[in-house]
């Protein structure tokens, strides 16, 4: 597998402290495209909220640089009885015909601006690297629940589409209910970052989002896509949807979900 | 009244002043977004996990306001982006507030209870508040303020990152949740005393020295 997009952490930190130089300014005017791509949300609101917006992802990224890892809980604070919360079966044809199947047939889609476009199926998904994380599943409404997910490193997934070519800044994860939610590279690198199959040690239930839903711990649960059909590297989320970077942010709310 | 006490005499630096009506938009701001939030998902839990089902410290529902009702008035959309714009404000707002009134030593000649305010003998104002009210305003400023801070930022799905100590320190970000609430409540019982003492000790002049700096100070 290639190296080509593992996470080089000492580089992004010292990104980051250089970017923390300039921060004031940033906020304001947004000059820097590297650094900005990691500090501040794809695009930008106006006014106070916007404003406000931009604070709070550059604060916390900055607060984030070393890429630290979300709090991995103990067995027994898991949730057994893992909540389930908006869409628990897509009408989407194509999702019932994979479901009616046990997602034998169902590929995922690696695409975009990635070296070697591919799909993987599920089996193939699960014979990869995997990660186990017990980790709190926080709804922006205000519940929350933990729960042990089990599933393939973004980064990997990627790695076997031959890693991000370099003028790709966004991966855009697409799932059967319609979602889409764009993400940039300081999240994709991120260790914790996983399509998970797995859930509390069994297959991941339809009602979480069966047969894959992406963690992005550090994010709000919207940000968690569940019922995953592809993903696709951009240079630019201007085409997709609205043009804010994701479904959520279509509708008004933040990109960055770490608030 | 008497013609020494209509003296206008200075009863509000410039730093009070600026940063307390700051503090009035940001802190109205903040309860009404916060409340369309907590509408939105109208119930409470202590410890690390709470979701609809578990069991629940609070529920709307038992006071006769179902959940459904809730959620047709909460817009957390509107709630999310506001609160969080207006937390900037006043953190930002009470960290000047803060580092001025120091550097005036503020806190020390009005507030930090050392005598009561002699009695105003002939109408003679002393710019010190009561000990009561000294030590209340300390106790906003000093501890329920950063309580509010923390338990907030303890929720904020990036500190389970930055910082997972301090949702342990609070016994989970669902207990957090319940404290930031409580604290809430706490504000406004605060701010519907203060306002009432306002209206009580003479309205209009305590407004007019919150803007100018200068009134005459009330009679007992």
């Amino acid at each position: 597998m290639s190296n080509e997009s593992s996470p080089k952490l000492i580089t992004s930190r010292r990104r980051f402290l250089m970017g923390a130089a300039g921060l004031s300014g940033l906020i304001v005017t947004g000059c820097d495209a590297e650094t900005a791509s990691s500090l501040l949300p794809p695009t930008r609101r106006g006014g106070l909220v916007g404003l406000a917006d931009r604070l709070t992802m550059a604060s916390q990224r900055l607060l984030m640089a070393n890429q630290p890892l979300a709090q991995e809980h103990d067995p027994r604070d898991i949730t057994r009885d893992f909540p389930t919360w908006g869409e628990t079966n897509p009408e989407d044809e194509e999702y019932q015909r994979l479901l009616a199947g046990g997602f034998e047939e169902w590929r995922l889609e690696v695409g975009g601006l990635v070296n070697t476009p591919t799909t993987l199926s599920l089996s193939q998904l699960k014979g990869m690297k995997r990660r186990t994380q017990i980790t709190s599943h926080i709804c922006e409404q205000g519940w929350s629940a933990i729960g042990e997910w089990t599933g393939t490193p973004l980064t990997e997934v990627l790695a076997v589409a031959g890693g991000l070519q370099p003028e790709a800044r966004y991966v855009v994860v697409t799932a059967f209910d319609g979602w889409y939610e764009g993400f940039d590279r300081f999240d994709v690198e991120h260790p914790q970052t996983i399509l998970a199959y797995g859930l509390n040690g069994r297959d991941l239930p339809r009602g979480n989002g069966a047969p894959v839903r992406l963690r992005v711990e550090r994010h709000c649960g919207y940000k968690h896509l569940k019922f995953v059909k592809s993903i696709e590297a951009v240079a630019s989320m201007e085409h997709i949807g609205r043009g804010t970077g994701g479904i959520n942010s279509d509708w008004g709310f933040h990109w960055y979900a770490g608030a | 009244m008497s013609e020494a006490a209509a003296q206008p005499v200075r009863r509000h630096g410039l730093n009070v002043r600026i940063c307390h009506w700051i503090n009035v938009i940001a802190v109205g701001y903040l309860l009404v977004s916060g409340v369309h939030i907590f509408l939105d998902f109208p119930e409470l839990y202590w410890g690390k996990v709470g979701f609809r089902g578990h069991p629940a410290a609070f529920r709307l529902a038992d006071w006769g306001i179902s959940w459904e009702q809730a959620g047709a008035w909460g817009d957390r959309r509107w709630g999310r982006n506001y609160h969080f714009t207006f937390a900037w404000v006043f953190v930002l707002n009470g960290l000047v507030y803060v580092a001025w009134s120091l550097a005036r030593r503020h806190f020390r000649r009005r507030m930090l209870p050392g005598r009561d305010p002699a009695p105003a003998v002939g109408g003679a104002p002393t710019p010190r508040y009561r000990t009561a009210q000294g030590i209340s305003y300390l106790t906003m400023i000093f501890v329920v303020t950063p309580l509010m801070f923390l338990t907030g930022i303890a929720q904020m799905p990036a500190f389970t990152a930055i910082a997972p100590w301090l949702i342990d320190l609070f016994g989970g970000r669902q207990t957090a949740r319940t404290i930031h609430v409580i604290l809430t409540a706490i504000f406004v019982l605060f701010a519907l005393v203060h306002v009432g003492q306002v209206i009580a000790t003479g309205f209009l002049r305590n407004v007019r020295s919150m803007i100018t700096g200068r009134a005459p100070l009330p009679q007992e």
